[in-house]
């Protein structure tokens, strides 16, 4: 005598499959979710601080060169927000809302940093090294990949380099004047160096023969830790 | 559009695979109490007669062994005749059982080589016995097997073959230590579809068959090498009950390199989807319980869930690999120690269904080597088949899968 098929294990064994599944799921989005309100809390207090900085610039005039220090300030927030805004474009897909949204809302404070920094140059009379990289991710860009690698490594190496990145086919107004101000033809990757455009693939030697300062700051950097360790 | 198409797939597979597990689980819950029971040597009220065959081709090396442990069974002697076979070795096989020719227990044959199938019908043929069995001359029990095989024959009278568990002798390789915990996890399979009248493989080392089952539905026959699954199938198919005995030991010796194990494997893959077509009438039909809705369809479509998961975990991975070669090549290596950011914890769905996976994975290995080893002892073999079995194991499935679109068959060796 075979045994017996038994309807009612395979009904809760179905129950329990589809609680297990959609749980999965469930907990899932339910991180998703979390790891967006994260990134929109980053984006919301760095506005207020790139506004309070702008604040406080314009409150100081002139006096602000000193009181504000603005060779580093928001550069390590706008990367750490650059790595997590890409994580989630993996994660969730270059087409997802509210991927695009943060994305555009990420471009704005780009734009906004890159202003602040344009006011410190005027007053201040220095000179920040900018770069601003517009790149695809259509598939019409076979180098962006690279040249991503290559500007985050830059961005770790050297910490006074603000690198403004703009998706080239972001739908957000502010991000087409901007390719329109600084006149950047849809040939990408696309570098924007002191005003000058570059087209095409460029490597960390490239980049750092455009930027002749990039040596100049690793030199010193490398004296003054030597320094520390003769010190000690 | 495309990523999404096969993400339906592949959703699908693993919601069934998910099921299965489930589904086996509930099982274990239900089976926990028979679980317990442990081997016993207290006397049986009756012991049937019985013969066990041990086929041999060229297996001068370990036949020795193999019949040593028979004598050293746990049962009266008188009850027990042990039948070796030498299936027209072509190295001394022959000439080391000669030492075994004056044991009144033992009987010897010589043959012309026509298969194991042929060896073991010889023996079944020249038998009287009650109980019938056979023994790879590959493997070796332990002494309380037979004892523990009859006393489940003498509980259960509808009882019609008896498998045992199988465990892999003195693993020395990282491939054999692997084989250990999958046997392990084997051993938890085979034992959950028993009560369930759904076994579909009696296994050469040590299953034993009433006489009256081979008085039915004849001997063993050609098919695909693979005869012990075509031989339960067609048990199956007549509605003979298979069980497993959990406390029945049997050690049996695993390939030590990759070729010998592709080998036996792409025997064994392709032997269980070729005897499933051969059985196909039974696939998804309720008179032949979860044997046809479940076992044999989890054998033939599982190979290619399998191998359908496999690509798609290949393909990403192949697709980071590539991404980190891109990376290495345009700026060098990094040695820089990550920073750990819960943010950057795999969370996605994928991820959290893999966890799930690896947890019922783990679940089953534990109580697969409690009821394989009596306890559960952290081993590297359990690391090695949960890195290892899915890398390995889609090459014979491929090839399997290859042979069964062109035809073309496999060879024992």
């Amino acid at each position: 005598m075979r045994a017996k098929i038994e309807t009612k294990k395979y009904v809760i064994a179905f129950v329990i499959t589809a609680m297990v599944f959609f749980g999965a799921l469930l907990v899932s989005n339910r991180f998703q979710n979390k790891r967006l309100s994260e990134i929109k809390s980053i984006e919301n207090k760095l506005s207020l601080d790139i506004l309070s900085s702008e604040t406080q610039f314009a409150l100081l005039k002139e006096s602000s060169c000193k009181a504000i220090d603005h060779s580093t300030a928001f550069s390590e927030e706008l990367n750490s927000l650059a790595q997590k805004l890409s994580y989630m474009e993996d994660n969730l897909g270059e087409e997802n809302a509210e991927v695009i949204n943060l994305k555009k809302y990420y471009s704005l404070l780009q734009i906004k940093d890159y202003l602040l920094v344009a006011q410190v140059k005027e007053k201040c009379g220095v000179k920040p090294i900018t770069i601003i990289y517009f790149y695809s991710n259509n598939g019409d860009c076979t180098d962006c990949k690279r040249e991503g690698f290559v500007l985050t490594k830059l961005r770790e190496e050297y910490p006074e380099l603000r690198i403004y990145a703009f998706d080239y086919n972001l739908d957000l107004s502010a991000v087409k004047t901007m390719k329109s101000i600084q006149g950047v033809r849809n040939t990408l990757p696309a570098l924007v160096i002191w005003e000058e455009n570059y087209y095409g693939f460029k490597s960390t030697e490239d980049i750092e023969k455009i930027i002749p300062q990039l040596k100049k700051l690793r030199a010193a950097r490398e004296k003054a830790a030597t320094a520390t360790s003769t010190r000690k | 559009m495309i990523e999404t198409f096969f993400d339906s797939i592949l959703y699908t597979f693993l919601f069934v695979t998910l099921y299965l597990e489930v589904f086996f689980l509930i099982t274990f819950f239900e089976e926990r109490l028979k679980l317990a029971v442990k081997s016993s040597s207290a006397k049986l009220s009756y012991y049937p007669s019985t013969t066990i065959i041990v086929p041999c081709w060229n297996e001068e090396k370990t036949v020795s062994k193999t019949v040593d442990s028979l004598l050293g069974l746990h049962y009266p002697k008188d009850r027990l005749q042990i039948f070796i076979i030498d299936d027209g070795s072509t190295d001394s096989t022959w000439e080391v059982i000669q030492k075994f020719a004056d044991n009144p227990q033992i009987k010897l044959f010589k043959k012309e080589n026509g298969g194991k199938h042929t060896a073991v019908n010889l023996g079944i043929e020249n038998s009287t016995s009650e109980l019938i069995g056979c023994l790879d001359a590959d493997s070796f029990v332990d002494k309380n097997a037979l004892h523990e095989i009859a006393r489940a024959f003498n509980e259960d009278l509808h009882m019609m073959a008896a498998t045992p568990v199988l465990i892999v002798h003195e693993p020395k390789t990282i491939l054999q230590k692997m084989q250990k915990t999958e046997y392990h996890t084997g051993t938890f399979l085979k034992r959950m579809l028993s009560p369930l009248d759904a076994i579909n493989v009696t296994p050469g080392p040590f299953s034993i068959f009433r006489r009256e089952v081979f008085e039915k539905i004849g001997l063993y026959k050609n098919a695909h090498n693979t005869e012990d699954m075509e031989f339960a199938l067609r048990m199956q198919s007549h509605h003979m009950r298979i069980r497993n005995v959990h406390t029945a030991l049997v050690h049996t010796t695993a390939p030590g390199t990759l070729y010998k194990l592709y080998r036996q494997r792409l025997r064994w893959t392709y032997g269980t989807m070729k005897n499933t077509l051969d059985y196909r009438f039974m696939i998804f039909r309720r008179e032949y319980g979860i044997l046809g809705m479940i076992t044999l369809p989890l054998f033939f479509f599982g190979i290619f869930i399998f191998l359908y998961n496999f690509g798609f975990i290949a393909f990403h991975t192949a697709r980071s690999v590539i991404d980190k070669a891109i990376q290495i090549s345009t700026v060098g290596l990094s040695f820089a120690f990550p920073r750990f950011d819960p943010f950057f914890f795999n969370t996605d769905f994928m991820a959290i269904l893999s966890y799930v996976f690896l947890g019922l994975g783990l679940v089953i290995i534990w109580n697969g080597t409690k009821l394989a080893e009596g306890r559960f002892r952290p081993s590297m073999g359990i690391f090695y088949y949960i890195f290892l079995y899915g890398i390995v194991a889609p090459i014979w499935f491929t090839r399997a899968v290859i042979n069964l679109i062109f035809s073309s068959g496999t060879k024992w060796r």
